[in-house]
């Protein structure tokens, strides 16, 4: 520790000696390993988004039971609180509907007002626990006076099975990344190890340990991998804030997480996957020479 | 410092870098080893550095037998050895200052002495005024003293110089051959090969080496006797 302490300005210093004397492999690297994490950022992005997303929406899980034109309210609403899993029921009537309806179109909300009549029926807004709707679907359609139970039921479904498809195809870009990362830090660092192999035998004869020789040579990968977590995260931040703002202008009932904490994530993210990333592979390349250079 | 019993170094085509030498040589020499090009002089240089291992016979160097150490025992042995090569092996795209602390930022050194040491050893070969200077600019002498002042710098047991003045003139050679002999102290051996006998004295104390086909004669030449 205290040579690691003691030599960290020589360290970096042959960083910058390593870097001068194969800049060409240095740059490309960096260059490659920034789309790697780009397409990895936004993966990335689109998960949390998704389960944000039905985070949201399980948060404020819901059905809505149609009535009757007989049906006894009082009663009705009472009944429906009596079935285990309702938390409360609102009666909607159906100028709130409207309302309602207007606010989830937004800019589209015109199209409302093109009806000659309110073309929204009243109804009650059952607050559940998602995990029991189809125990009270059951249970409220065989109440007297109701006409129509709905749930979200298969929305929810389809979007978790999204979000699956999209944590399974993250998953595989993530070992692609991994993979892809490892391989591109450990052949530049093999190959500085190969260009400074001279100075490597000298330094083997003047006693130093292997952990003094090769550091620089782990920094450097770290460093490669760290500046193109950094790049990466440039064209991640211009590329979300446009498709955050397409989304949220044109699809208004699309719930995103706030665009500063999701940035924030994805800079904890990169950044410490690009560290470790480009550690591995930095061992990988110096482990891949010791043996021709004992 | 240094004792071989029947040492042999033979390579993996079968011919002998070394033959069955028998020599001892104590702490506080100037050795010079001399022979033709190809005579063993380089093979025992790399036995003593660890860069090959005896093939029969052994070889004890610093207390430490050479046919069975460790890697980790060759390394704190060739922190007390001092080296100097006739391609200087000196780092290139780093300055001469640099160059010769690289060779002490891995010893128990503080970082205040290492540097103070570091330029003491560079006045006493006679660069201290070139101490920011990168080696590719220094001339071929010049080169050969920061090596030295890097082995030097390290108050190393034995100082090994493996024919030093091979890229040098007369004049130069000279200087290097003068340098080298000045740092043999009480506990410190000054080994010197070179195939130039022509510019080795035979000062009073030291031990001259004969190799010639692997086989190695050893001669000390008496305290009393000055040339």
């Amino acid at each position: 520790m205290k040579l690691l302490h003691n030599n960290m300005g020589y360290y970096l210093k042959e960083v910058k000696t390593l870097v001068k004397r194969d800049i060409s492999s240095n740059l490309l690297s960096v260059i490659s390993l920034a789309f790697i994490f780009f397409i990895l950022a936004l993966v990335f992005s689109l998960g949390i988004s998704s389960d944000f997303m039905i985070t949201q929406i399980e948060d404020q899980a819901e059905i809505s039971i149609y009535y009757t034109e007989d049906a006894n309210m009082g009663d009705l609403i009472e009944n429906l609180l009596s079935i285990p899993g309702v938390t409360d029921v609102i009666p909607v009537d159906e100028e709130t509907a409207k309302e309602e309806m207007t606010q989830i179109l937004g800019s589209e909300s015109r199209i409302v007002d093109l009806f000659d009549h309110n073309p929204f029926s009243p109804y009650l807004d059952v607050a559940i626990q998602l995990e029991s709707v189809d125990e009270i679907s059951e249970k409220a359609s065989s109440l007297d006076g109701v006409e129509l139970v709905r749930d979200n039921k298969e929305v929810l479904q389809k979007l978790q099975e999204i979000s699956g498809i999209i944590r399974l195809i993250g998953f595989f870009i993530l070992l692609s990344v991994s993979i892809a990362t490892l391989v591109i830090t450990s052949h530049l660092i093999r190959q500085g190890v190969y260009l400074n192999r001279d100075s490597i035998g000298t330094l083997k004869l003047l006693g130093a340990p292997d952990g003094f020789i090769y550091r620089p040579f782990l920094v450097n990968g770290m460093l490669t991998s760290l500046m193109a977590g950094m790049l990466s995260l440039v064209l991640t931040y211009f590329s979300t804030r446009y498709l955050f703002s397409q989304l949220s202008g044109s699809l208004p009932f699309i719930v995103l997480p706030g665009f500063t904490d999701h940035m924030t994530t994805l800079v904890v993210f990169t950044l410490s996957l690009s560290v470790l990333l480009g550690i591995f592979g930095g061992l990988m390349g110096i482990k891949s020479t010791k043996p021709k250079n004992n | 410092m240094i004792t071989t019993k029947n040492l042999s170094l033979r390579y993996k085509d079968g011919t002998y870098g070394l033959e069955d030498v028998n020599i001892s040589i104590p702490p506080g020499k100037i050795v010079y080893i001399t022979g033709q090009s190809g005579s063993g002089k380089t093979s025992f240089i790399k036995l003593l550095l660890g860069m090959e291992r005896p093939t029969s016979g052994e070889l004890f160097l610093l207390g430490n037998s050479m046919n069975k150490i460790s890697e980790r025992e060759l390394r704190n042995l060739r922190q007390q050895i001092g080296p100097v090569f006739q391609d200087f092996k000196l780092l290139d795209g780093r300055t001469v200052n640099e160059n010769v602390l690289v060779g002490m930022r891995f010893l128990p050194i503080k970082k205040e002495a290492m540097y103070e040491k570091a330029l003491k050893s560079l006045e006493k070969v006679g660069l201290s005024h070139k101490v920011h200077s990168s080696v590719e600019n220094l001339s071929y002498g010049e080169r050969q003293r920061v090596a030295i002042a890097r082995s030097v710098a390290r108050n190393p047991k034995l100082i090994i110089a493996d024919e030093p003045t091979g890229n040098l003139d007369k004049k130069n050679s000279m200087i290097i051959l003068e340098l080298l002999k000045s740092f043999r102290g009480p506990e410190t051996t000054v080994i010197i090969t070179t195939h130039a006998t022509h510019l080795i004295n035979d000062e009073k104390g030291c031990i001259h080496i004969q190799v010639d086909d692997g086989k190695m004669t050893l001669e000390e030449v008496p305290h009393e006797t000055s040339s």
